[in-house]
């Protein structure tokens, strides 16, 4: 072993110390809980219009519209939510409600109306990695993921992100067997999620495409989901957000359900 | 000639339907703005359906059970803090071979906040609407708004089980419970089975008929129809209370002539809904006050309690199953028995019906299986519906079932349909702006 060698290997181990007392010197805890935050329950309520596209493995498109409105109960904790569709044709004027509820022993409340009957149905809570609406997204993705399901540790850093792991501690209860995300050190904000199986294959993937400030909050404006085996990706792009408009609760009810509040529709 | 006509705008539009295609998978979403600056939208549908019976029915002598070419227009126009909606349907009907059209919507929707703070509380919907509440799945208590049986049973899409009426809705929200009240001015009824697509029971004859009977002016109602809902969330179950002050949907009553009649029906009940376990518990309860107290009179329905529970749960990931349990009790039934013309075709005392339900969704949602059954084992006889809808795309929608009646007798409930069961297709094209 030359002198030049060994110094890289000192020059590396040193690198490798410094980075592992900056792991430790990082609150794993504190930084998703900070992430979560940044990504569901900026301001204390919000509303945006969206757009998905769904593309298959075969190429066929779909497209769903809607505007989101959302308060929150608490930062971290409940949170209200109600998904109003105007697009395609076949789901204009149905409207989604939901109640959650961080405690993961208390399943969300959810409640369909479907304007051609006049109908509000209660549904049952459901599997909540199933697709959110026919798209690649799962409900999981569009209402968060409780951070308390999931031990998350430090993998890696690079510059500008914070790589954590995160193992299911009911590993029964979801289809990975861990994933990757991808924090941004500046904003927080998750900026992409690999989903692995079991013997480490990288079967989906989230990510946040571009992310603006709104208001003051760093916002995503585009994200993409990719299912790695079919190719089947889809796309969802925010616009018009706005955020502590001081919604009432009373938006959050069956009475928007059946009138929808038009003036925060626009 | 309507027809070649329908068939060739249904085939225009779809071949004018073929995507924009681009590199940029963004670039879909660049017509959106525009979109969103109109206070007007539409959009609608077109549909071929057809239905043939599973066996031939003597009655009857048609083997269709639909034929339908229909379309759908819908548009709103929203302005600052309510909105004008509109939803018609123009089809040529090839079982009654007429051109028909209905407005299933065309009203107005806002809050009664321009009359001041206390004008926020309330909301109002008036016009030609749809109106429903109540908790069974396909079986209806304290829900008394019409419906469209023929529909139904013919395999159109489960929309046109509910038909519309023109009505007053006005809803109050405060902070312990809210309440709508809907006043129909001028009654209207369910579109019962009535010969024209399905042949039906005569206890008269004792057979199985298919006599377009309709219902003589004189004995359609001239008073309206108010309807009221009480309800609120305690402890996390929705509760609710109801009230009807109107006439039997369906003509079971006859004047003296023997002539079919709408009798005075007032009906009050209740009902709850909650999570349970990891599903849904329901229950509701409704008792029909009708004009015939002692049960005595033949020409008029007996007072009835109807009671129903329901459990509803995902089984599986995209599989849900729930099952109901519903009773009809007939009051005063010795009186009934004893006056009636007919007391071997009566209802039993207690009529009931279970049913279960299996809903699947499949290749990312675009494919929808559902199992629906009643079955009576009082009556011994039932109704299985089995629908599969497939639409991979925004444009077009494939839909095809089977409506299948079942029993031993041919006067009860169910059973008396068994020679119109039958299989039903239909494809949809959408269109939007």
């Amino acid at each position: 072993m030359g002198i030049k060698s060994f110094y890289s290997v000192m020059l590396g181990f040193c690198a490798f110390l410094s980075a592992s007392t900056v792991a430790q010197d990082i609150d794993v805890d504190a930084l998703i809980l900070a992430s979560e935050k940044a990504a569901y329950y900026a301001g204390d309520d919000g509303r945006s219009n969206a757009r998905m596209i769904i593309v298959d493995g075969q190429g066929r498109k779909q497209m769903r519209q809607f505007t989101i409105l959302r308060k929150d109960v608490e930062d971290n904790g409940d949170q209200k939510m109600m998904v109003f569709f105007s697009r395609p044709a076949d789901v204009r004027d149905t409207v989604f409600r939901v109640e959650k509820h961080a405690d993961v022993n208390i399943d969300d409340d959810r409640w369909l109306y479907l304007p051609a009957l006049d109908l509000v149905k209660r549904i049952s809570a459901g599997d909540k990695r199933t697709s959110f609406v026919g798209s690649h997204f799962f409900y999981e993705d569009v209402s968060g993921r409780a951070v308390s399901e999931d031990r998350f540790t430090l993998e890696n850093q690079t510059d500008t992100r914070f790589i954590l792991k995160a193992e299911p501690k009911d590993p029964d209860s979801v289809e990975f067997a861990y994933y990757l995300v991808e924090i941004d050190k500046q904003n927080k904000l998750p900026v992409v999620i690999n989903f692995f199986k079991q013997d480490g294959t990288n079967y989906r993937r989230v990510e946040a495409v571009s992310v603006a400030t709104i208001e003051g909050y760093p916002t995503v404006t585009r994200s993409k989901v990719t299912d790695l085996n079919s190719g089947g990706y889809t796309l969802m792009e925010f616009r018009n957000m706005d955020y502590n408009l001081g919604l009432d609760d009373g938006v959050f009810s069956e009475r928007s359900l059946r009138t929808p509040p038009v003036q925060w529709l626009k | 000639m309507f027809k070649s006509i329908a068939a060739s705008v249904l085939l225009g539009l779809c071949l004018s339907a073929h995507g924009q295609t681009s590199d940029d998978p963004w670039a879909d979403m660049d017509d959106w703005e525009a979109q969103e600056t109109s206070p007007f939208s539409w959009a609608g549908f077109t549909e071929l359906a057809l239905g043939r019976r599973l066996k031939s029915d003597d009655v009857i002598g048609q083997n269709t059970t639909l034929q339908d070419a229909r379309l759908q227009l819908q548009g709103d126009y929203v302005l600052s803090s309510s909105k004008l909606s509109f939803r018609g349907d123009l089809y040529y009907d090839g079982v009654k071979e007429s051109l028909e059209s209905q407005i299933r919507e065309w009203y107005w929707q806002g809050n009664l906040g321009f009359l001041g703070a206390a004008g926020s509380h309330f909301d109002i919907k008036a016009g030609q609407q749809v109106l429903t509440w109540g908790t069974g799945d396909y079986l209806f208590l304290n829900d008394l708004f019409p419906k469209d049986y023929q529909s139904f049973f013919a395999g159109r899409d489960d929309d046109y089980l509910k038909a519309p009426s023109l009505s007053v809705k006005l809803s109050g929200y405060f902070e312990f419970a809210n309440f709508d009240v809907v006043i129909t001015p001028e009654f209207e009824p369910d579109n019962s089975i009535n010969g024209e697509y399905f042949s039906y029971f005569s206890p008269m004859t004792g057979t199985l008929i298919a006599d377009e009977f309709s219902v003589l002016d004189s004995n359609i109602p001239a008073d309206p129809e108010y309807a009221i809902r009480i309800y609120g969330t305690l402890a996390g179950t929705e509760l609710a209370l109801y009230g009807y002050k109107g006439h039997t949907k369906l003509p079971e009553a006859a004047d003296a002539l023997g002539n079919p009649r709408y009798s005075d029906l007032t009906v009050t009940g209740f009902s709850a809904v909650r999570a349970m376990g990891s599903g849904i518990g329901k229950l509701e309860y409704a008792f029909y006050d009708g004009d015939d107290t002692t049960g005595a009179d033949p020409f008029v329905p007996n007072d009835q309690s109807r009671f129903l529970v329901g459990y509803e749960q995902e089984l599986i990931s995209n599989l849900t199953g729930s099952v109901q349990w519903y009773t009809e009790f007939n009051h005063d039934y010795e009186a009934l028995i004893a006056n009636s013309l007919w007391p071997q075709y009566e209802d039993e005392e207690r009529r009931h019906v279970v049913t279960t339900e299996l809903r699947y969704l499949a290749l990312q949602q675009t494919l929808t299986l559902q199992l629906f059954n009643f079955y009576s084992p009082t009556d011994n006889d039932g109704y299985l519906r089995l629908r599969g809808t497939y639409s991979p795309t925004d444009r077009w929608q494939i839909s095809a079932g089977v409506n299948g009646f079942y029993g031993d007798e041919t006067y009860t409930f169910y059973s008396q349909f068994k020679d119109g069961s039958n299989l039903h297709l239909a494809f949809r094209y959408f269109f939007e702006e």
